[in-house]
């Protein structure tokens, strides 16, 4: 610390002692020292201004899917009624669309983890700097490349005249229709997710000693066994949060069925931006919308209430 | 319907421009004062338009002139006609300026726009006395829209994919062979109308009896076809996708004028027809509203109609254009009555109603 006397005797401080002491002054006076208790509530405020926003938006998207589009003005008529959902309820179509999110959904947490899983493992036990670096930005890389143009290399990977029908000429075998499928968008969720799960993962794996599982072994257990009564289990926190992010973020995603479903492989994504953007039918899109998010929501609570919230808890308790 | 209240001072102003600088405005004088007593001119103005040719064929054919004559610089904004429709719809009720002056914009779209009210009156441009009947919009009162030209949702086709000659009939597409390899549109828009008669029904069914479009729809589904927009059909045929598509005229042009081998017909069953048109939604100041009808009032004069449509291989609303190069007596370009014969035309109020129901039901056929 500086403690310098001047000439007139007089003690000079720092600039950085008296900036702080105006500082401390204007929070004095904005927020006095008796709102202390509410501190906490202070420092939550953004998000909960964030939240009610939100809330707001849902509450409007709830009232416009109680009415129905009324097409001589296009305008939506003026009483309430069900008629949206029962709109969603009747049809085969918004039924089989939803299936095919749910089932999209569980099919790209399942490969991602099988996939994310050995990524995650060997960046957080390699030795090697390099192989953790390789492979830190292998993951990385993807972020800075968006969804849209991600499915646009796709496109071009996968195409009839693409880079993989090319090498499976090149050894005599005929050109496929690799593309717009059900497995292609599953293809590009789960690319699109790996690095979402290896996030989730990592700091699991990290948090498991290296030294349980050389004891598990010393103690007989081949790498099977420590993996499956060891391993796994220690990395559960990190399976939840991978599963919770990838399903909520798979089951809304638009990009990936859009692309590379050819218009035939739609998810509820796709259905409510029909209705807003294509039909004019906000009241039926918002109907859709908040089934989406009924769904999303139904799906997170069983995960909670059948095994947590895994590292999404923060170390709080499950 | 069209609301024209509260366009009495507009129309002052405009019929003041069109007098006294009207004439002016569609010769080559210099850009900078052109009207004696023409309102402030804004910077710029917005126009939502089609991307890639579309947009190419619109700023070399109107807005290039339009700046020039003007000074007035014209911005396209490339948001897809549906995604932009809500936005102005939200901004009109809620007292808004909207975010855009002109709207390049599908008749049928433009008419839900025009039904709800949110459209300005174009009654008052002084050019439209120069236009065919093409260009005022069917079952509205006045001209809430300005169609300007009209197009075909033809058979495209890969040539080499067809070594016996031109597919006649939209059921030559139900050849295993194509399995895979055709495309529609993602709602089936120009394909509804067609398959009624492909599916042996016929025209007078719509809307109340669209069974037999239905079964066929159903068969071509067996087909596996793609369901896309615009610019898919293109990057489709060049990529080897496909080997044929339902698609409007234009983009075939386009896809063969980038080198693409690619033929079009119309089949014995015929094919759509329809219209594009400019609006401008309401909510405008009453400077800007003046120069986009300005615009639009550009947009139907022979000198720009031309060029535009030179590029989009289009017909237009003003009479004695000439055809661009290779399309004259083409059946994408229809100009003669005995053009239209082939050519199935169902008014806008009948589309406007019953498009979400067409939708969601070819929807429903192709996610099954």
């Amino acid at each position: 610390m500086t403690d310098v006397t001047g000439p007139e005797g007089k003690r000079r401080y720092p600039l950085r002692w008296h900036v702080m002491d105006a500082l401390e002054g204007a929070a004095g006076v904005l927020w006095p020292r008796r709102m202390a208790p509410f501190t906490g509530w202070l420092l939550l405020a953004p998000a909960l201004l964030l939240v009610a926003v939100l809330v707001l938006g849902m509450v409007q998207i709830a009232e416009s899917s109680l009415h129905t589009l009324d097409r001589s003005t296009f305008l939506p008529s003026e009483d309430y009624t069900l008629e949206n959902y029962r709109t969603v309820a009747d049809s085969a179509t918004y039924l089989k669309v939803i299936w095919r999110s749910l089932y999209g959904s569980f099919l790209t947490v399942v490969f991602t983890l099988i996939l994310a899983f050995p990524y995650s493992y060997i960046l957080v036990r390699t030795n090697s700097a390099f192989t953790r670096k390789a492979l830190l930005v292998a993951l990385f890389l993807p972020f800075f490349i968006g969804q849209v143009v991600r499915a646009y290399g796709w496109l071009i990977i996968l195409g009839n005249a693409g880079l993989v029908n090319d090498a499976l000429e090149l050894i005599g075998v005929e050109r496929q229709r690799l593309l717009f499928s059900f497995p292609t968008v599953v293809f590009g969720l789960v690319q699109y997710m790996l690095p979402f799960a290896v996030l989730l993962l990592a700091p699991a794996l990290t948090a498991i000693p290296r030294e349980v599982e050389t004891a598990a072994g010393s103690l007989g257990a081949n790498w099977a066994r420590v993996l499956w009564h060891v391993v796994l289990p220690m990395a559960r926190p990190g399976l939840i949060g991978a599963t919770l992010v990838v399903s909520t973020l798979s089951l809304t995603d638009f990009a990936m069925p859009a692309m590379l479903g050819g218009g035939s492989q739609d998810f509820i994504a796709n259905a409510i931006y029909d209705q807003f953007f294509r039909t004019a039918d906000q009241g039926l899109g918002s109907a859709l919308a908040l089934l989406l998010v009924a769904i999303g929501s139904l799906l997170v609570g069983a995960i909670f209430a059948a095994f947590g919230a895994g590292t999404l808890a923060m170390g709080g308790r499950e | 319907m069209t609301n024209l209240k509260g366009s009495v001072s507009r129309r002052t102003i405009l019929r003041a421009g069109a007098m006294t600088g009207g004439a002016a405005m569609l010769g080559t004088l210099p850009a900078t004062r052109l009207f004696a007593q023409e309102p402030e001119k804004p910077s710029e103005i917005i126009v939502r338009a089609w991307g890639g040719e579309w947009v190419e064929a619109l700023k070399k054919g109107v807005s290039d002139p339009f700046t020039e004559m003007t000074g007035i610089a014209v911005r396209h904004d490339l948001t897809e006609d549906n995604e932009i429709q809500p936005k102005v719809w939200a901004a009109v009720a809620q007292n808004r300026i909207p975010p855009i002056h002109i709207n390049w914009d599908t008749t049928t779209n433009a008419t839900k726009s025009a039904l709800r009210g949110v459209t300005e009156d174009l009654s008052d441009l002084s050019n439209l006395a120069e236009t065919t009947d093409l260009a005022k919009p069917v079952g509205l009162e006045g001209y809430p829209i300005v169609n300007t030209y009209g197009y075909v949702y033809v058979l495209a086709y890969r040539p080499e994919a067809f070594p016996d000659g031109p597919p006649t009939s939209w059921k030559d597409l139900l050849d295993p062979k194509f399995k895979g390899r055709i495309a529609l549109y993602n709602d089936g828009i120009g394909f509804h109308f067609p398959a009624q008669v492909a599916g042996g029904g016929s025209l007078e069914g719509i809307p109340d009896d669209m069974g037999p479009c239905w079964d066929f729809v159903e068969q071509m589904k067996a087909q596996e076809p793609l369901l896309g927009e615009d610019p898919d059909f293109t990057a489709w045929f060049q990529n080897d996708e496909i080997d044929a598509a339902c698609t409007i005229s234009t983009n075939a042009l386009a896809a063969k004028r980038n080198g693409v081998p690619i033929e079009w017909t119309v089949p014995v069953e015929g094919c759509k027809f329809d219209t594009d048109g400019l609006w401008i939604p309401k909510g405008l100041p009453e400077n800007e509203l003046y120069w986009a009808k300005q615009y639009i009032n550009f947009a139907i004069t022979a000198q720009a109609q031309q060029t535009w449509l030179d590029g989009l291989g289009l017909p237009g609303v003003v009479p004695g254009l000439t055809p661009p190069e290779g399309l004259a007596g083409d059946p994408s370009y229809p100009t003669e009555p005995e053009d239209f014969e082939h050519l199935i035309r169902i008014s806008s109020a009948v589309q406007v109603e019953n498009e979400s129901e067409w939708f969601s039901k070819f929807k429903e056929i192709m996610q099954g």
